[in-house]
């Protein structure tokens, strides 16, 4: 991007999806010129160059103000293709880590820092495990890394265990040369025995620092963990230095929440203070992708707790298989709303795995990502983000419909990065909308009143506690929203009146008057029922 | 903001439409019907379709290799497990490559009957105070054998804590037999054997049981192979050491009477998940007989639901019907050697509905749809497929498959 050309194609290739989209030197700006997103299986460069060929034939000039097409008009796709530069987003495949203590207390820290940094994590402890099977999983081909730790200083229940972990531990590495060895806490101790056995190998030996070392704690193993991780152009790790610099570019809290094929991603950042760049709090947690490599009974509960689709057990266990050998398959029919229960159960469990930045301020802007959320109707998705990230705020609602913001962060240079996503904010962000959720609504008739105030006139609706209630308020326009709650309600802070400023979407405004955290009926088919009705009304582009 | 959802392209597709009759119940069209506007110059861009002309788009449709080889294939081994063979040998079918223990257990031996210079992994055998050395014939012959007594006659060096060896064996062992013809690549006690193995091999998604070997059979009741659908009443004993082919899904019953009668493996285009955990429970509980029946196993060669086979894949299990083949579990495949098996080429622009409306239907690519509307209000990238003499159908693109 230094030698000034007019176009470059941002290519994110993930694992389930090939992504490519154009962006052009438009006015001084850098904009989106087209997008194209295709299963990851084919030749991505038979993607760019549909896309390129989409856009010389949607607008000529536009395409020859770019350098896509001669002065003739005709574009040489082979040629544009070789020649244009490319930001390429990678994602890293995924790779498991087995994390062994000598007890479960010692294990707890170190399985979350995991979780948190994008490894598919399985968990042994070596108290009363059984030998050999404690072996034979540390010797399991599928095992990338493991992580070995005790607490600094090692508990009690633990000092009589460590040593006898650290041989069979090293008795496996002498066996598994390719593994890499990460020695935690006090188990650093143990350097020196499982040396002795290791021998000569490939595998790296590391040490790291306790569970609970850093501030917030863990984060100095959650730090480790990610570089080792790898994966220097994985869209996931770079989406959070793009959160970050969005957050000063909107001068707003801005969250991220993907859910893809091999995991989900949750961003959260703040606007700098005094200059400073922002910050951004990076989780990536590969349980919460959209359907796990084994759909076993809990999964299957999970989604069926979500799905509007009358299906049995059975049945959804094979659809969630399908789902997982091909991602983008049977989305026609009722598989658009499939994979969305899918999405929002793993973004609970992307949720449950996050609790600090849950315990953050609020967001004002949250932005979904992810092929879990890409063939779903934009108000639909904005229904299933408030479904599950509940908390009592005024959020407004967009999707990376083109996946640029990973591709982004790929950008090397800060200043740089900013300035495009500074160009390309508007473009690369589909507004769904603005979701209002009080919290702590009472039971009754009513709850209240809002009344609307547009630059088109004033609208006033009656608040029923436990429903939604939507407003038209169409993508660019904004409003203030007057709540007038019977009682004090909870709404960044307790209060009875409240005015918010809200901007429009594709699925207008969003009043949420339901429970916080949400409650379903126990019962499925009145929960299916309840469902259906709320999403009924988002489902813009159903069949009638 | 930029009103576009994902996956869709901002700028019209500008698409020819293919000649057709009406436009199918259910889709919208929200591409441009006009032809392109601009000069296109894609060189080596497009594919050929059968008639010899571009088919443009060809290439965005999801690739399904047919047949690929040489395969390395592994054979899973867990601690205490003997193998038997070295880097480099030469595997016959029906060779014994591995000793499974069956009664799993950890010894501790003083570190003085080991010796100095033993490693976990390594071999130890009783007697000498020998350790037999890494994965190979050392510990085969009359000093490998278990022997009767109190203590282990031989076994794997797990680890060593302080002044002893913690070993693993048992007494009883069942051999791990090689379905197939190839060559030793790699062999790690406690993890697993690779054998290269020799001639072609039709990847599956799946594959449950143990490697095995037989004479593949379509069957001869059950009409089209394709559609066809395994009832266990239709097994008898004269099916006993083939590979069945099933077609479109099989129940575990008719898997475990399957079994009973002798058949090899079974060659499944989908298997439910009440099927597969059917499936595994059996098998868990023949492991755990003392009378072993030979290696069983199921190839899954698209999913979990109910699909017919693709006709490409039918064209290739039909010309080696009567031939020996092997399932490989891992990966999952159909493995065979038989170079003078002429396999019939699919056309390029071949192609198949794998899920959505169409599912199971085949036909040829006519072009690209452009983003359209399909059943259940989703808008999906979409590409024109003619089936049979029927008007083109305008199917997602990632609901495709072709063949190469």
């Amino acid at each position: 991007m230094t030698s000034e050309p007019r176009a470059f194609l941002a290519l994110d290739l993930g694992a389930a999806t090939s992504s490519a989209a154009l962006i052009g030197r438009v006015a001084h700006r850098w904009r989106l010129i087209g997008s194209l997103a295709v299963p990851s299986a084919g030749d991505v460069e038979d993607l760019v160059r549909e896309l390129i060929r989409r856009a010389a034939a949607a607008d000529r000039d536009l395409a020859g103000s770019i350098g896509l097409a001669s002065a003739a008009g005709l574009t040489d796709v082979e040629d544009a293709r070789a020649t244009l530069p490319r930001l390429v987003a990678r994602s890293a495949p995924p790779r498991t880590i087995l994390v062994c203590a000598a007890t479960g207390r010692a294990l707890a820290p170190l399985a979350a820092a995991a979780r948190q940094t994008g490894w598919r994590t399985t968990t042994a402890t070596f108290d009363g495990a059984d030998p050999i099977e404690m072996v034979g999983r540390l010797l399991d081909p599928a095992v990338d890394v493991l992580l070995l730790g005790a607490g600094d200083p090692p508990g009690a229940d633990e000092r009589r265990l460590i040593g006898d972990l650290a041989s069979v531990a090293a008795g496996a590495v002498r066996r598994r040369p390719d593994l890499t060895l990460i020695l935690a806490g006090a188990m650093t101790e143990q350097l020196e025995r499982i040396e002795a056995v290791a021998g000569s190998r490939g595998g790296e030996i590391l040490l790291a620092p306790p569970a609970t070392a850093g501030e917030p704690s863990g984060s100095a193993l959650r730090t480790l963990l990610d570089e080792i991780r790898g994966g220097a152009d994985d869209p996931r790790r770079s989406a959070g230095r793009a959160v970050g610099a969005l957050a000063d570019v909107l001068d707003r809290r801005v969250e991220l929440v993907e859910i893809g094929f091999n995991g989900g991603l949750r961003a959260t950042a703040s606007p700098g203070v005094g200059g400073a760049p922002a910050e951004a709090t990076v989780s990536i947690v590969a349980d919460a992708c959209l359907v796990p490599a084994e759909s076993g009974d809990e999964l299957v509960d999970r989604v069926l707790a979500w799905s509007t689709t009358p299906v049995d057990r059975h049945r959804l266990r094979d659809r969630l298989r399908e789902l997982r050998l091909w991602p983008w398959s049977g989305v026609s029919g009722d598989g658009a709303r499939l994979r969305l229960a899918a999405a929002r159960a793993a973004l609970a469990i992307l949720i449950d795995a996050t609790p600090a930045q849950s315990a953050q301020p609020g967001p004002d802007l949250v932005i979904v990502s992810g092929g879990a959320f890409a063939v779903a109707p934009g108000p639909a998705v904005a229904l299933a983000i408030a479904d599950v990230l509940r908390r009592p705020a005024a959020i407004a609602i967009a999707q990376d419909h083109a996946r640029l913001i990973g591709t982004l962060g790929i950008i090397p240079d800060a200043m740089e990065r900013r300035q495009a996503l500074l160009d390309l904010v508007d473009d690369i962000l589909t507004p769904l909308g603005s979701v209002v959720i009080p919290g702590g609504i009472r039971a009754g008739a009513s709850a209240g009143r809002l009344t609307i105030r547009t630059e088109t006139g004033v609208s006033e609706t009656d608040l029923v506690p436990g429903g939604l209630a939507l407003v038209d308020l169409p993508p660019g326009a904004t409003a203030t929203a007057e709540f007038q709650f019977r009682d004090a309600v909870r709404l960044g802070t307790r209060g009875r009146r409240f005015a918010v400023d809200v901007s429009g979407g594709l699925g207008g405004l969003l009043v949420d008057l339901r429970d916080v955290p949400l409650r379903l009926p126990e019962r499925m088919d009145r929960r299916r029922e309840l469902l259906e009705a709320w999403q009924e009304s988002l489902w813009l582009t159903r069949d009638r | 903001m930029n009103p576009a959802g994902p996956g869709r392209v901002h700028t019209p597709p500008g698409e020819a439409l293919p000649p057709r009759e009406a436009s199918p119940a259910g889709e919208d069209s929200q591409s441009d019907a006009s032809p392109p506007p601009v000069a296109y110059q894609a060189a080596g861009s497009s594919s050929t379709g059968s008639g010899g002309g571009p088919v443009h788009g060809l290439e965005l449709v999801e690739r399904r290799t047919l047949l690929t080889g040489p395969l390395e294939i592994l054979f899973p081994l867990t601690p205490g497990d003997r193998p038997i063979v070295a880097v480099s040998d030469a595997i016959v079918p029906g060779t014994t490559i591995a000793e499974r223990v069956r009664d799993r257990r950890v010894v501790d031996l003083p570190a003085a009957a080991v010796r100095e210079d033993a490693q976990p992994g390594d071999r130890w055998m009783a007697g000498s105070g020998i350790n037999a050395g890494r994965a190979g014939r050392i510990g085969s012959g009359p000093a490998g054998r278990l022997r009767r007594g109190s203590g282990p006659a031989s076994g794997e060096l797990l680890h060593r804590h302080g002044t002893r060896w913690a070993i693993a064996t048992g007494e009883h062992v069942e051999p791990i037999d090689c379905p197939l013809a190839g060559v030793v690549r790699d062999v790690r006690p406690g993890i697993g054997i690779r054998i290269r193995a020799q001639g072609r091999a039709l990847l599956g998604v799946e594959a449950l049981g143990d490697p095995t070997s037989g004479r593949l059979s379509l069957g001869s009741e059950r009409g089209d192979q394709r559609q066809g659908q395994l009832r266990s009443t239709s097994l008898n004993v004269g099916l006993a050491g083939t590979i069945l082919v099933i077609g479109s899904r099989v129940d575990a019953e008719a898997l475990t009477r399957a079994r009973a009668m002798g058949v090899r493996g079974v060659i499944v285009s989908g298997l439910g998940g009440k099927e597969h955990r059917d499936f595994l429970a059996s098998e868990s509980r023949q492991r755990a007989s003392l009378h072993q029946l030979p290696p069983f196993a199921v190839l899954v060669l698209d999913g979990a639901l109910r699909r017919p086979i693709a006709r490409p894949v039918a064209a290739i299990l039909e010309a080696l019907a009567g031939r020996v083949v092997a399932i490989s579990v891992d990966p999952p495949a159909l493995v065979f050697d038989e170079p003078d098996v002429t396999i019939p080429p699919t056309p390029p622009d071949h192609v198949r509905v794998r899920s959505g409306d169409h599912a199971g239907e085949e036909g040829r690519w006519a072009g690209l749809a452009g983003v359209r509307r399909v059943a259940g209000g989703t808008f999906l990238e979409a590409g024109w497929v003619v089936v049979g003499g029927r008007a083109p159908i305008a199917v997602p693109i990632a609901d495709l498959e072709r063949f190469a």
